[in-house]
């Protein structure tokens, strides 16, 4: 009997994993596919809903699945999270077998109301610890352009199969914020269906400062760590985001790492930051690097606004997003080969898309060197061209208020 | 009448002055006096206001199979080229010497010759002539190091075409310039008239190869061309550069000699130009020498008048810069070795061509059935495919363009007036040309087979 009901239910599990794979990939002709399964995780759909003071039509089935929870104990959880789908066969396959975690205190909502409150100020906090997200992530790995970005994107992953596999499900049954907040959701039906039926009010008690004290820690925290971030992007000359980021108080975040930008990008410029742009709150949080030759943020392309599942990214039709400032160049004439008259070259102004670089020539210093004007949107089509080594001479730096 | 009478007064001072003079000759002796004599011609007069030359009969200098006006990288390749089938070629170049800008002009980057992958993309005739400087001593740096570029020495590279001229059985005419085209009843190009020391004469010619970088003989004819005027600057060449900074004299896409000056302190200013470390060029062939290359301001290449303003402020400005160079420590010793015979001029006509060649057909890497060679690449453009078409007037019959002057949109010319590329439209059109005598046909009927297979034999790339 229990063979029978165990049966269908990794079916299902198993095609849930598979629809995750399908749609992350994305092998659809369905541009936004990455964004809305990111979105169905009803955690990511909350928080990034407050944070942002908006709804996206994504969340539509975050509440079918909130809904659901609530009825069915942890029914997402055992039916269709990929990663859960990993984990159980990783715990099933792995050295612990006891149920050691169940003495352990439910983090996971405190996770979850920690991240709730820090997104009311517009930084949730914890929100890059949801399941589907850190699901997403791997499969960018195949725009890392360096070893540390296939290390970053495959780390939440990687890690949670790992510990898994050595310590059991303690991550899916006590830490995982979505699960928590499943719990939250079934108590909050039950107790309203059984109409505030007062059963354990000592213990409610406890569970309230709880409540209390990892709401407090959130707010704390959020307005922290916005701080820290103006700070550092103030502080900043390198710090790119990609196009349609919100500022950079926010972004770090907002972003949940779950590297649908990097993955989307055609042109493999987003990377994941090792935190020597943004800080440890920026660990992982995408930044634009123009190294590979010829490749910058293409003039007929605004992907990886679209794929943003918590609104990190502003979705961009290509009008705005060919508007969007990501950086401004700037030219050391120190090393331009015009300025210095060591070649004829004018790469820069030749493959800029916005006409924004002119070789303008100097009657009074009798020179000619590059002038980049308003229309720069720093997409770095000047920086990936220009022929000096090992510096560029045409770098896209972060817009200072002129 | 008059004009008869002049003419005939013309042959008989032509063919009676140079007897005289050999009479008059000891050996060894030179002549510094010669029988006083006037002019037989008739000189322009004023008519009402109006200036008015008379019509006169010109001299036929010479007939010949192919005629090439301009003795610059398009036009020595086209010569070469056709000569090589033998055909009969006179070659017309307005300066005393050939190579053009590559020469007169300094231009001694050979720029484009990679394709994206850092390979060769040009060859023929102009590897060739690569391969004559590589056996002289300081006549070319830098070969086969893509994705630096070889740079050349101006008189190395004169010597060597002097040296293959008078070996190739071309008949050439330098201090020579082409003002006019010679056409038929139909339109159709039959020579070109030329103005030197000997006068006004003309050369008669089954095909004409406009390789005169300005398009002056295709639009005498009538070709419909597009005007463009952009930079024109003058290269000039410093002495004693090394002792100075050999951190300022290699390419600096060169990861052996890495970047040219130190970066500026931190974050560029906008707009204004910084304290340079030294407006320094690149280093030549030629020990402790670099080249200068200069931008220079917008300017109408077919106008004397800015051609002029050019000439004399550029000097002036090349000066300033040298000496502004030598205040900073260590470059005391610097000097100005020489300005450029010739101004960089970049663009003046582009053709009206059967093809027109353009930026979009780079970008999407057009391939052609004509094609006869490539461009490397250049900034964003990829390496590409350079189209007969594209040297073949729409209209007038008898003459291929061949250079600059070929017919592409502004930004595709700006790649295909450099060098190299002119190597490849000059070797092209002299072949057509060649293969239009020995089949009896118009340019723009010319089998492209026979040519592409013509130019494989001569070496060329063709993909």
């Amino acid at each position: 009997m229990t063979f029978l009901r165990r049966v269908p239910r990794r079916v299902i599990q198993l095609t849930c994993f598979v629809g995750a794979v399908v749609l992350v990939w994305p092998v659809l002709p369905w541009a936004i596919a990455p964004r809305s399964f990111v979105q169905a995780s009803p955690f990511v759909a909350l928080a990034s809903s407050i944070a942002t003071r908006s709804i996206s039509l994504g969340v539509v089935f975050a509440l079918i699945v909130a809904i659901a929870s609530s009825f069915k104990k942890r029914w997402f959880c055992l039916y269709l999270c990929p990663t859960g789908f990993l984990l159980e066969n990783a715990s099933r396959t792995g050295l612990r077998k006891t149920r050691w975690w169940s003495k352990c205190p439910p983090v996971g909502r405190y996770v979850a109301i920690f991240t709730l409150v820090g997104a009311v100020a517009g930084y949730p906090v914890l929100l890059w610890m949801d399941p589907l997200c850190i699901f997403s992530s791997p499969f960018a790995v195949n725009k890392a352009t360096n070893p540390i970005s296939v290390i970053l994107v495959c780390l939440g992953l990687g890690v949670l199969v790992g510990a898994t596999f050595v310590f059991g499900m303690l991550w899916c049954v006590r830490i995982c914020p979505l699960s928590g907040m499943q719990d939250m959701l079934f108590a909050t039906r039950k107790a309203l269906w059984t109409k505030l039926k007062a059963s354990t009010a000592p213990q409610k008690f406890g569970v309230a400062r709880r409540v209390f004290f990892a709401g407090a820690g959130g707010a704390l925290l959020a307005v922290w760590a916005r701080r820290l971030g103006a700070a550092r992007f103030r502080k900043s000359d390198t710090l790119l985001r990609p196009p349609g980021a919100v500022p950079e108080d926010r972004f770090a975040g907002l972003c949940i790492r779950c590297n649908n930008c990097v993955h989307a990008c055609p042109s493999k410029i987003i990377r994941p930051d090792t935190g020597h742009e943004a800080g440890l709150a920026g660990f992982g949080a995408p930044i634009i690097r123009y190294e590979s030759d010829y490749k910058y943020c293409l003039e007929t392309c605004n992907a990886c606004t679209q794929v943003c599942p918590t609104g990190a990214l502003t979705p961009l039709d290509l009008q705005q997003k060919n508007k969007y400032i990501i950086g401004e160049a700037l030219v050391d004439n120190n090393l331009c080969l015009t300025a210095l008259g060591k070649k004829e070259c004018d790469a820069c102004e030749h493959s800029c898309p916005y006409d924004a670089v002119k070789i303008t020539w100097d009657e009074e210093q009798y020179i000619a060197y590059p002038v980049v004007n308003d229309k720069c949107t720093g997409c770095g089509a000047c920086e990936v061209v220009c022929p000096t080594t090992p510096v560029r001479a045409i770098r896209v730096w972060t817009q200072k208020p002129s | 009448m008059r004009r008869s009478i002049a003419a005939g007064g013309l042959f008989a001072a032509g063919s009676l002055m140079p007897v005289s003079m050999l009479a008059g000759q000891a050996p060894g002796q030179s002549v510094t006096q010669s029988p006083i004599q006037t002019e037989d011609r008739v000189p322009a007069t004023i008519v009402g206001s109006k200036v008015v030359q008379p019509r006169r009969e010109l001299s036929v200098l010479q007939k010949t199979s192919i005629l090439v006006v301009g003795g610059g990288p398009a036009g020595t390749a086209a010569a070469f080229s056709a000569k090589r089938l033998g055909v009969d070629v006179t070659l017309v170049e307005r300066y005393g010497y050939l190579g053009g800008l590559a020469t007169g002009g300094l231009v001694l980057g050979i720029f484009p010759l990679y394709d994206r992958d850092k390979k060769q993309v040009i060859f023929g005739i102009g590897e060739e002539l690569m391969k004559k400087l590589d056996v002289l001593k300081f006549g070319i740096i830098d070969r086969n190091k893509a994705p630096v570029y070889p740079t050349i020495d101006a008189e190395a590279f004169k010597y060597v075409l002097a040296d293959m001229l008078l070996d190739s059985g071309i008949t050439a005419y330098l201090d020579c310039w082409g003002v006019d085209a010679i056409v038929d009843a139909k339109g159709a190009v039959k020579g070109a008239v030329f103005e030197s020391k000997s006068g006004r004469q003309a050369i008669l010619a089954d095909i004409v190869i406009d390789a005169s970088g300005d398009g002056d003989i295709y639009a005498a004819a009538g070709a419909a061309f597009e005007k463009v005027k952009t930079n024109i600057g003058l290269i000039s060449r410093i002495g004693n550069i090394d002792e100075i900074d050999m951190a300022v004299g290699r390419g600096s896409e060169d990861p052996e000699h890495p970047a040219t000056g130190k970066p500026g302190e931190g974050r560029p200013s906008k707009g204004r130009v910084n304290d340079l470390n030294g407006h320094a060029g690149n280093s030549t062939p030629a020990p402790h020498v670099n080249w200068l290359n200069m931008k220079g301001p917008v300017g109408d290449a077919l106008d004397v008048a800015d051609l002029t303003a050019m000439e004399l402020k550029h000097r002036r400005g090349t000066w300033g810069n040298v000496e502004k160079l030598r205040q900073k420590p260590g470059n005391e010793q610097v000097y100005l070795a020489e300005t450029a015979p010739q101004l960089g001029v970049r663009l003046s006509r582009l053709l009206d061509g059967v093809k027109k060649l353009t930026v979009q057909d780079i970008r999407s890497g057009a391939k052609f059935k004509d094609v006869i060679g490539y461009s490397g690449a250049y900034a964003n453009a990829p390496e590409f495919q350079i189209p007969y078409g594209s040297l073949v007037p729409s209209k007038v019959e008898n003459v291929l363009a061949a250079g600059r002057c070929i017919s592409a949109d502004f930004e595709v010319a700006d790649i295909t007036r450099l060098i190299p590329v002119c190597w490849v439209t000059g070797q092209a059109a002299g072949l057509a040309a060649a293969l239009c005598i020995q089949d009896k046909c118009k340019p723009r009927n010319v089998s492209v087979t026979k040519l592409q297979n013509l130019l494989h034999q001569q070496g060329a790339y063709l993909g």
